[in-house]
């Protein structure tokens, strides 16, 4: 599992986080919700090695420490980022960009499992395997993405805003893959403002707000709170 | 025909040492200026062992291609990797990289001034072949091939290897590949010392055909660079292409027109290509 202690990044004067806690154990979605700005990107830069402000606190992933590594390392260790954006290599081909996710030595003797396994998630992958990645479309790209990290077999993945420019149908599909996933045993951290979806598809959540954590709690307690509703569900629900 | 054949001989010289400046440049970011010393040097270890030990520069390559690669590392790992530290921009790094690689080019023609001062100057199958019809030197035929093998060799393995892929995965985006676990640092010190092994092979087998001296580094610099331009940066089929079409350049503007005009010649093609196609022969517009 993973264990974040008191993770605090600044940059410069500027101080984006301070004193985040959070625990992530495998085979549970742990959402973390957050308008803009509060911090959330930061938090998954800082966990995956890649923030380029000065970070403090410690990172623990199954007991052993992965604070300050090099991010090649961490993935190693086995925590996978799909980042804002979605990262892939938009130049090489889909099933180079999968080929690449399995880059890192824990990755490699169970490549084909996983490969099957990404591929029976994303069917659509499979048909489009020699196509240049960045020719496809938003919601194929984040397929691409998602699989990527699948690929790297980590304990805990990490997914920064995956909803983010995805039609409410595509949205629909990316959270119902996200609970595939976490079935297989792997941990999900997903970083979100889409609270409605995430939370229905989550166990437990964690509110950001101003680089501080304000409030954490069962999912479905989350969904029901009515400071959350008013913040991040519209107040509709209420 | 002779025009093709002699053009399409000598661009597969170009295509390689263009191969070492394309790794050097497109995957480890480093824009280096004394990649024709390097050549030079690769001709100046060949003319070396020919002359002193009547070794043929078939068999030294086998000899530069460790010395290059680790010699190469070690530049890496001296003075270029704390500029990529420093680099807070890719546009940062070049600069700082154009510099401390032109000095190193000063560094390098004194230094092989002081060995060798006069023209490297050796004769390695220096006899007429025929092929299709005209007549080109033994020389120039076995260097395109071996150029041609060696290219091909490393080709496949950026193409078919998983480490390969990892090269190529650091040339299109560096920000992604440390996600998936690559060592950016270490395959980029990587390419840049293959790079370098590169180049000194390809002026180990130009040297068989064309006399170099101390001092000829910077106008194979300028040629790579055109080729690397006109190919797309990081793009090793296009560098191939625009080898050869520099090749056929050079050698028709030399045959038909005057052998002082082809270095106009060359410029013409990479003025044209920077102001209609300066993303590459077959680059994409990037977004």
């Amino acid at each position: 599992m993973l264990e974040a202690r008191d993770i605090a990044v600044s940059y410069g004067l500027h101080e984006a986080l301070n004193g985040v806690s959070l625990t992530v154990d495998r085979g549970e979605i742990v959402v973390m919700l957050g308008a803009n700005g509060a911090g959330k990107s930061t938090l998954l830069k800082a966990l995956t090695g890649i923030c380029e402000g000065s970070v403090s606190g410690d990172c623990f992933l199954c007991g052993q420490t992965v604070t300050g590594l090099k991010p090649d390392l961490i993935v190693e260790a086995g925590l996978a980022l799909v980042p804002e954006g979605r990262g892939i290599f938009p130049d090489l081909s889909v099933a180079e960009n999968l080929t690449l996710g399995a880059y890192p030595a824990r990755a490699r003797a169970v490549e084909k499992e996983t490969l099957a396994r990404v591929l029976e998630l994303f069917p659509k992958l499979q048909d489009r395997r020699s196509q240049i990645a960045g020719t496809m479309s938003g919601g194929e790209q984040q397929m691409v993405a998602i699989g990527r990290a699948m690929m790297s077999n980590p304990d805990i993945l990490l997914l920064d805003e995956p909803s983010l420019g995805l039609s409410p149908i595509l949205c629909g599909e990316l959270f119902r893959a996200l609970h595939k996933i976490k079935e297989t045993g792997m941990g999900v951290l997903l970083v979100e403002q889409n609270a409605r979806q995430s939370l229905a598809i989550a166990d437990r959540g964690y509110i950001l707000e101003n680089g501080r954590i304000t409030g954490a709690g069962k999912a479905d307690a989350l969904a029901n709170d009515p400071a959350v509703q008013r913040a991040y569900l519209g107040g509709a629900q209420a | 025909m002779d025009i093709v054949i002699s053009g399409l001989l000598l661009g597969g010289a170009y295509a390689l040492v263009a191969m070492g400046l394309n790794l050097q440049y497109g995957v480890a970011r480093i824009m280096n200026l004394a990649n024709g010393e390097v050549l030079v040097l690769g001709g100046l270890a060949a003319f070396w062992a020919f002359v002193s030990f009547g070794l043929s520069p078939l068999l030294t390559l086998f000899l530069i291609a460790p010395l290059a690669f680790a010699g190469s590392w070690a530049i890496y790992a001296l003075f270029l990797r704390p500029l990529v530290k420093r680099a807070k921009s890719r546009g940062q790094l070049e600069v700082d990289t154009i510099l401390a690689t032109f000095g190193m080019s000063f560094f390098f023609v004194g230094l092989m001034v002081s060995l060798q001062a006069e023209y490297f100057t050796y004769s390695f199958l220096a006899w007429p072949i025929s092929l299709l019809g005209s007549t080109v030197a033994a020389n120039r035929l076995v260097a395109a091939l071996v150029a041609a093998a060696i290219a091909a060799a490393l080709y496949l393995w950026l193409n078919r290897s998983r480490s390969g892929l990892a090269v190529r995965a650091v040339a299109v985006s560096p920000g992604s590949a440390r996600l998936v676990g690559i060592d950016v640092g270490k395959v980029s010190a990587l390419a840049f010392s293959l790079g370098g092994m590169v180049t000194a092979l390809g002026g180990c087998l130009i040297s068989t055909f064309v006399t170099l001296d101390a001092s000829a580094g910077v106008l194979f610099t300028m040629k790579a660079l055109i080729i690397v331009i006109m190919g797309g940066v990081g793009d090793i089929r296009g560098a191939i292409i625009a080898a050869l079409i520099l090749g056929l350049v050079e050698t028709a503007v030399a045959t038909i027109v005057d052998p002082g005009l082809t270095l106009v010649a060359a410029y013409a093609i990479f003025l044209a290509v920077l102001l209609f196609r300066p993303q590459g022969l077959f680059g994409r517009r990037s977004a």
